[in-house]
């Protein structure tokens, strides 16, 4: 989930800001180092405030001010265990992707999808396949047509590679395991029949 | 799109630590690595002698204990405000900010329950009065259960030992919660 994070850095503030007032010139900074990316405290989404800044020194022999700052931001930080509404990305054999909209690296794989179930080939989208779930004789298909919830399972951060060939996957700082196969968890429309709500969403 | 992370560094004394199901020995760094690579499922009940973040059962690194959480609603207005700032300045705001913001926007303005800031204001103050970590807080918040059955599903941490949560206090807290939404 968001939450508000404190922090305190030393932001060097290049000489073309120094016309913008303080306060805009270091946010600016601020965003270009932070937003997007990946912390250890999580993902930043944006800058909420900036609470004091001090300093202004200019450094021999280097042009940017540098200001001792303590601002605030907000950050998307999943926990374990925690339940999470998402959509649905893609599926192939291995799993579920689920995205968030601003994050979309969230897998559920095949051990964590509730069975029994079958995997199969999707009839309306020939490159990718289908999970159902076959509970008392009826069939649940996983796909668009909801909101998925899932639960964290875990989380990892996998190292900067140092070499990425060509056609591998966008490099990601931070994947999300998750799990739908527990009460309550998986498209709503399996524990309730889609709500209003959902219904009246537009597919983005 | 996750081509747009990088990752930078940030000092903080938060320990990222996975330890697997049927290991009870202390794994050397480059073992743990290794391990990481392939798919363990955990699950919440196995302890080790190492610290072990889990929300289940609200094993959280002491700073998000006290880290202030936000629910989707509040961050749904932080980000319009923000949103609304930039509009003042230039007539294009959208040209300026960066995906993320606007895709978490479109996040949680679809995924939070409440729009108006008073009925926001109202929620935090009703979940503040039952003893709630902030964690536990924010989850109910964003779904919103309708029984106390449901709640415990999603929030396990509520009826573990030594917690006052009777059944009939999270109904009555999950009640007023819907009245909220009923006036908003």
């Amino acid at each position: 989930m968001f939450c508000l994070s404190e922090m305190e850095d030393t932001v060097r503030v290049p000489p073309d800001l120094l016309k913008l007032p303080l306060e805009v010139a270091i946010k600016k900074v601020l965003q270009k180092l932070l937003l997007n990316k990946v912390l250890s405290i999580g993902l930043c989404v944006t800058i909420y405030d900036i609470k004091s800044a001090e300093g202004g020194f200019v450094l021999p022999g280097d042009g940017p001010a540098t200001y001792k700052v303590r601002f605030r931001i907000v950050v998307f930080r999943p926990f374990v265990g925690e339940v999470i509404a998402a959509r649905f990305k893609e599926s192939d054999s291995n799993g579920l992707r689920l995205t968030l909209g601003f994050f979309e690296d969230i897998y559920v794989p095949a051990p964590l999808i509730p069975r029994p179930n079958r995997c199969e080939p999707d009839p309306y989208n020939r490159s990718q396949m289908r999970w159902v779930w076959i509970f008392e004789e009826q069939e649940y298909i996983i796909d668009h047509s909801c909101q998925i919830n899932f639960r964290v399972e875990n989380i990892s951060y996998p190292p900067v590679p140092t070499e990425q060939a060509e056609d591998a996957k966008p490099f990601a700082p931070m994947v999300i395991t998750g799990t739908i196969d527990d009460d309550g968890l998986g498209p709503v429309s399996w524990w309730e029949g889609c709500s209003e709500r959902n219904n009246e969403d537009d597919d983005t | 799109m996750s081509s747009c992370l990088n990752f930078y560094n940030c000092s903080t004394s938060l320990r990222w630590l996975n330890k697997f199901l049927f290991t009870s020995a202390p794994l050397l760094e480059k073992e743990r690595r290794e391990e990481k690579e392939k798919l363990r499922i955990r699950f919440p009940s196995a302890m080790s002698g190492e610290e072990e973040e889990n929300a289940a059962e609200l094993k959280i690194g002491d700073e998000f204990l006290k880290a202030k959480c936000l629910m989707n609603c509040e961050v749904s207005l932080i980000l319009e405000h923000k949103y609304e700032q930039l509009q003042q300045v230039s007539e294009d705001p959208m040209n300026q900010v960066s995906q993320v913001f606007e895709k978490s926007l479109q996040y949680v303005k679809r995924f939070s329950r409440y729009k108006n800031p008073d009925a926001v204001r109202q929620v935090r103050e009703i979940l503040s009065r039952h003893q709630l970590t902030e964690f536990e807080l924010c989850v109910l918040g964003n779904l919103c259960p309708e029984t106390a059955e449901e709640a415990v599903a999603m929030v396990p941490s509520l009826k573990t030992k030594g917690r006052a949560h009777s059944d009939e206090a999270i109904e009555k807290m999950l009640n007023d919660l819907s009245l909220v939404k009923r006036f908003e």
